[in-house]
């Protein structure tokens, strides 16, 4: 059972990305481009942490904490240039 | 298992860097230069290497990006490719 739920998680979060990954190809505006690489860091995260789990070394953990501390940094500092610029 | 996740991962760095090489938008490129860093931290954590991950997590990801941010701020530029 844990299984088919684990390789269901995998599934969507390859999706995910791809998802994420086409809309930043396409990107009409610069905002898409934003939101598109704010959504793959939280489904990094989310893979990071899977791939601890499927490895059982708990290590991989600490990883997904520091990203998960730092990875808003650069939409907050890209969100405020922008906001200055208009 | 682990050598088509790490295949899917390093394709995702190979497409974000050509991304950050070919738009012509220079806030768009230094997007795209920062999710080919997160791809890579992604593919050290899955070959086994923790500590280069989050150091890359830190300096690649988050401080590159101020840095970039910040020196186009100063410079003015922005426009030109």
């Amino acid at each position: 059972m844990a299984d088919i739920i684990l390789q269901i998680a995998g599934a969507l979060i390859f999706m995910g990305i791809a998802c994420g990954v086409l809309r930043l190809i396409i990107g009409r505006t610069i905002v898409d481009r934003i939101v598109a690489i704010d959504m793959l860091t939280v489904i990094s995260i989310s893979l990071i942490a899977l791939y601890a789990h499927l490895s059982g070394r708990f290590v991989y953990i600490d990883v997904a904490l520091v990203y998960g501390l730092l990875s808003f940094l650069a939409v907050l500092a890209i969100a405020r240039f922008l906001e200055r610029k208009s | 298992m682990l050598e088509l996740l790490v295949i899917l991962v390093c394709a995702g760095i190979l497409v974000s860097g050509v991304l950050a090489v070919c738009l012509g938008n220079m806030l768009a490129a230094m997007i795209s230069a920062g999710l080919a860093s997160l791809f890579a931290a992604v593919s050290y954590v899955l070959l086994a290497a923790p500590d280069v991950a989050m150091a890359e997590a830190a300096i690649g990801s988050g401080l590159a990006t101020l840095i970039f941010l910040y020196t186009m701020r100063r410079t003015g530029s922005g426009r030109e490719p």
